[in-house]
């Protein structure tokens, strides 16, 4: 689920990053107030790697001979508590970024989202924290996980493909992309959330303080107002959405998706009106560059650009390969 | 398990090659983050169709990989994990977008072929400069620098403290394997409904080293003197020359498009 920087464009990115970054502000300031980032720190540091290692281990998915791991987002949610389990799945994705090429630098706001804001900070505390305090069984635990982690990863998947549909860069339509994604991600999590559940019970039958005060410890619980999250996110959601149909005039379907997105009905049918409009609009107004390529004048300028390119990549590559070479010499030489 | 290994050496391999002394490696951590990011902001901004702009991004990533002494060998490794997410989106765009730009005889080029092209090439781009920035810069000065805009001490901590353990947490996560596998040679690692057994006793390993690790901190002073003896490294005349050479170089190509190539 990790995005790449070249399907985002750079508004998104943008917006995504802004979003992840004022939610992470947020979640330091909650910290601090808690005051257990100092004896905290270390436990979620190691998490952190532990998430990491843990995400090593396949295990095939049985019946499909695919393999999977975790994601870990609700499940440092589960042992650390929401504010730091943000903060840690953010540092594992800006790692994974950097060493393992995993997910975009530009891509990086949008992933902390995905993968990291909505199981901790949406999922965790009203679904799975109101859940949990009635569940009186450790069966009722994995239930509760199992259900929170396959609706996080629903709403993960579902943000990939808005995010990707606004920047534009791919023709997939709406719905089509809808249908690979969110019933290969129910599978996903339907796994993910089995095993989760049975780590978070493992962890509490051996470990149950550090379950418990993940969700119990955090005193000042009671005076975050459940309205005052749900407001946070109305208001991020009317910037984002007002921001990205800003940006996305280039695309006019852009709009018309987001339109339906905040009317809340995100089943489409292939041959709604909407999406018939919004279709044609595309092809009458979007992507201009098409126009001079259309008209078949553009074809000149385009192969002589196409040639082109191709020189200037040979050139590149000629003087990398000039340097190296030069540098080899000298370095045996030097030996 | 070999995945293990294989993620393990890479991990160590980079923090040993950031370590090198070339002309790219001695500019300033902070120049090369600007320009990275610059960089890879101008790439993805790109039209879906002007890979005639797109050439000219080949200078930085080729001259600076062969400057810095980076393998090629790794950026390809790189770009293969990020590249099915990009292929799925990329082939879309082939079946979707039909529009002909341009055909010679029996060769057509239609815009899905032209954008899944270039989907391609800009996913290599970004992959190659972000392994520039990371392969000639140590991690650390990396995070000093985050430092430099004003992120809260406690992330960049938090950052480095992962950073250190992941190496660690991963030979215990593949000694675990190893000692799975040996207990039942028979069966296929690891079956579903030890996962949760398996993973769950790999972070009471993690959640007891914390506390270690704590106390070790505690014991050498942790807490009680705050970390301002930074040495911070002044930026010099040719880190101000890569940064805007790379940066301007990179918005010129973005603003004059193909034109430059006619």
């Amino acid at each position: 689920m990790h995005m790449a920087d070249a399907l985002l464009s750079v508004p998104v990115g943008a917006v995504m990053l802004g979003a992840s970054i004022g939610l992470i502000a947020y979640s330091v300031k909650r910290i601090k107030e808690n005051d257990v980032s100092e004896k905290k720190l270390p436990l979620m540091a190691v998490s952190g790697a532990f998430v990491f290692a843990a995400q090593m281990i396949n295990f095939t998915i049985p019946g499909t001979g695919s393999s999977g791991h975790i994601g870990g987002g609700l499940l440092l949610a589960g042992l650390l508590g929401e504010f730091p389990a943000v903060l840690t799945i953010a540092a594992v994705l800006l790692i994974q970024c950097l060493f393992f090429a995993d997910g975009g630098l530009l891509a990086l706001g949008a992933n902390i989202f995905n993968m990291g804001i909505i199981p901790c900070l949406i999922i965790y505390p009203l679904l799975f924290k109101p859940l949990v305090k009635k569940a009186a069984s450790t069966k009722m635990l994995s239930v509760v996980t199992f259900i929170s982690v396959v609706i996080g990863l629903q709403f993960g998947s579902f943000c990939v493909v808005l995010e990707t549909l606004f920047s534009g860069i791919t023709e997939l339509p709406f719905n089509t992309f809808v249908m690979l994604m969110q019933p290969v991600h129910l599978a996903i999590g339907a796994v993910e959330g089995f095993v989760t559940a049975m780590v978070l019970v493992f962890v509490y039958k051996i470990r149950p303080e550090i379950i418990e005060s993940s969700y119990t410890g955090d005193k000042i619980d009671k005076n975050i107002s459940v309205r005052k999250i749900i407001g946070i996110f109305v208001v991020i959601t009317i910037i984002t959405s007002g921001v990205l149909s800003l940006f996305a005039s280039a695309y006019p379907d852009g709009l018309e998706w987001s339109m339906e997105n905040t009317a809340g009905t995100a089943e489409l049918e292939a041959d709604s009106p909407i999406h018939n409009s919004a279709e044609k609009i595309q092809e009458n107004i979007a992507v201009l560059p098409d126009y001079d390529f259309e008209n078949g004048e553009g074809s000149g300028t385009s192969i002589a650009g196409i040639v082109g390119s191709a020189i200037t990549c040979v050139l590149a590559f000629a003087i990398g390969g000039i340097i190296f070479t030069v540098k080899k010499k000298k370095s045996t030489t030097e030996k | 398990m070999a995945d293990i290994r294989s993620k393990l050496t890479e991990f160590y391999s980079l923090e040993q090659m950031s370590l090198k002394n070339t002309v790219i490696h001695k500019i300033h951590p902070f120049s090369k983050l600007i320009s990275t990011i610059i960089y890879i902001m101008c790439v993805v901004s790109l039209d879906r169709y002007s890979f005639q702009s797109l050439s000219f991004y080949f200078f930085y990533p080729v001259i600076t990989i062969a400057l810095a002494e980076i393998p090629f060998k790794m950026i390809i490794k790189r770009v293969i994990i990020a590249l099915p997410f990009c292929v799925f989106a990329g082939i879309s765009n082939i079946i979707f977008d039909k529009t002909i730009i341009f055909s010679i005889g029996g060769f057509t080029l239609t815009g899905g072929v032209c954008s899944f092209i270039t989907i391609m090439v800009k996913s290599f781009l970004c992959v190659a400069s972000v392994l520039i920035l990371i392969a000639t810069t140590p991690f650390s000065k990396l995070t000093l620098q985050l430092k430099r805009m004003y992120i809260p001490d406690i992330i960049i901590m938090l950052i480095e403290m992962i950073y250190r353990y992941i190496g660690v947490l991963m030979m215990q996560a593949d000694s675990m394997m190893t000692a799975y596998k040996l207990r039942s040679p028979y069966s296929k690692f690891p079956h579903i409904k030890d996962m949760g057994s398996f993973i769950g006793q790999l972070f009471i390993h993690s959640a007891d080293r914390a506390e270690r690790i704590y106390k070790a901190m505690k014991c050498r002073g942790y807490g009680t003197l705050h970390i301002k003896q930074i040495q911070k490294k002044r930026m010099i005349l040719n880190d101000y020359i890569f940064m805007s050479v790379v940066c301007l170089s990179s918005l010129m190509f973005l603003i004059t498009g193909g034109q430059l190539n006619v």
